[in-house]
């Protein structure tokens, strides 16, 4: 993958440099996703952290779902904090199902309810202070 | 930030870094001390190789240098916008990878959010190559080149090379990053998108090197005189091949030999007759230059150096990387390519 990354760093703006791995292989483009779902859990796990989120369909029945996250360093020196992603958490992911159809997806794009990003604002706006 | 960060810069040509008249403090065993935590962060986004029209020249001029800075603000606002919007979302009509038919749908790229990645801090440095003197990594030799030809051709020739994930038929499909096997010797500590981190531990007779990204973890034996224990029989081979090191002034020298033929440096092998000369210079408290040849002469047709300044961190942690463990990626694109099949069928 070493090719790609830095080929694409040499790219226009806004362009992700895919990092470590492909993301086509992984989800399906033809698979896109708008998951709204409170956290359950968080995997603080290299290469990538994962997100675990519970996701109430029409009827009412529970899905658990895992979303990807970046890699553990990065997203701590953004500021992000253990307490910023407590249980309960609603989040929205917009993003695309795993290829293997399970209850899997990359967040391209996670915030929290008010639209905020929820890497980089580094706390959840519903958070109580403690 | 990025404003303070380039002012900050040091203008010092790479060359010329090693000449400074700084003594490094000492271990309580008389050798030179390059104990720490050196990230590569601040070199992400610097290129491997130069703009061949900048030519033989190291440094950015001014003009140059200011465009790189902008570039780097721009990217950085868009980074840190707040909340998802049309900027922040991918468009196929704006070009470059993450922003095609094929990667970005209804304004959503499958590509990871673009805070994700590491950006560097914008520098003068034209190139992490700096020999040869234009900054490029010299030809392939005829033999290599033949052989590179070879392994694409068989890629190509692949039913699933045309499908939009790639081949993914066995975990060998996979890259020896994606399998938790190793990034090779250059990649473990070339400056890249992210996990940059390096530290240096030491011990009488022995300097630790560990690379953040899959953890890799050289353990070096150092003679205090002259060139060292000599490199075990030729028939041992690894992934990392074979450190020795030895004390040259201040400076750390390590050779590398008794590589595998498996690792990959810019879409070519590093052959079994590579051999890697690293250069590890303290040349003030919070700078550590790193330089390193790479001659392999089944590969390259002339010997190639890389230099770059790591910069002290002492911030900076190094997290616990059970890269196997954490590895989702290898089930989900082995699942997902099976998945796709019965599809097709």
């Amino acid at each position: 993958m070493r090719v790609v990354v830095l080929a694409v760093a040499i790219f226009l703006l806004t362009v992700p440099a895919w990092a470590h791995h492909a993301f086509a292989a992984e989800f399906d483009l033809k698979k896109p996703v708008k998951l709204e779902g409170t956290v359950t859990k968080m995997e603080w796990i290299n290469p990538h952290a994962w997100i675990h989120i519970d996701v109430k369909g029409p009827d009412g029945k529970i899905t658990s779902w895992m979303v990807e996250g970046g890699t553990p360093n990065i997203l701590l020196r953004r500021g992000f904090t253990k307490q910023s992603l407590e249980k309960g958490t609603l989040v929205i992911v917009e993003g695309y199902q795993a290829k293997n159809g399970e209850n899997r997806a990359n967040g391209s794009n996670i915030t929290f309810a008010d639209g905020k990003r929820l890497f980089l604002g580094g706390s959840n706006p519903n958070e109580q202070p403690q | 930030m990025l404003f303070l960060a380039a002012a900050g810069f040091s203008q010092t040509p790479p060359k010329t870094a090693s000449a400074k008249p700084w003594t490094p403090p000492k271990t309580p065993w008389g050798d030179p001390d390059l104990q720490g935590v050196w990230p590569g962060t601040d070199l992400v986004g610097t290129p491997l190789q130069r703009d061949p029209s900048l030519g033989t020249r190291a440094l950015l001029t001014d003009q140059e240098f200011a465009q790189r800075v902008e570039r780097a603000k721009k990217q950085s606002d868009i980074d840190s916008q707040e909340t998802v919007n049309e900027v922040t979302k991918c468009d196929p009509t704006r070009g470059g990878l993450g922003n095609t038919q094929t990667t970005c749908s209804n304004g959503v790229s499958i590509g990871p959010p673009l805070y994700w990645d590491d950006r560097g801090k914008p520098n003068r440095q034209a190139s992490l190559v700096v020999d040869p003197p234009d900054g490029r990594i010299p030809p392939l030799t005829p033999d290599a080149q033949k052989s590179a030809a070879a392994r694409a051709s068989a890629r190509r020739a692949r039913p699933c090379a045309a499908t939009a994930g790639g081949c993914h038929d066995s975990w060998e499909d996979e890259s020896l990053w994606d399998r938790c096997i190793t990034r090779g010797l250059l990649g473990s500590i070339l400056p890249s998108t992210y996990n940059d981190g390096n530290q240096i531990v030491q011990a009488p007779g022995v300097v630790v090197l560990r690379n953040e990204m899959i953890h890799e973890t050289r353990i070096i034996p150092v003679s205090s005189n002259g060139a060292g224990r000599p490199h075990p029989s030729p028939a041992i081979r690894s992934w990392m091949g074979d450190s020795r090191g030895h004390w040259e002034g201040n400076t750390l020298v390590v050779e590398t030999t008794n590589f595998n033929d498996q690792t990959q440096l810019n879409n070519a092998t590093v052959s079994d007759a590579a051999r890697v000369v690293e250069r590890f210079t303290r040349t003030d408290a919070n700078t550590l230059e790193y330089r390193v040849t790479i001659e392999d002469p089944k590969t390259w047709t002339k010997p190639w150096t890389v230099q770059f300044p790591l910069k002290r961190d002492a911030e900076y942690r190094l997290y616990e990387y059970a890269c196997h463990e954490g590895n989702y990626y290898m089930y989900n694109a082995l699942t997902g390519a099976r998945a796709e099949e019965k599809r097709a069928q």
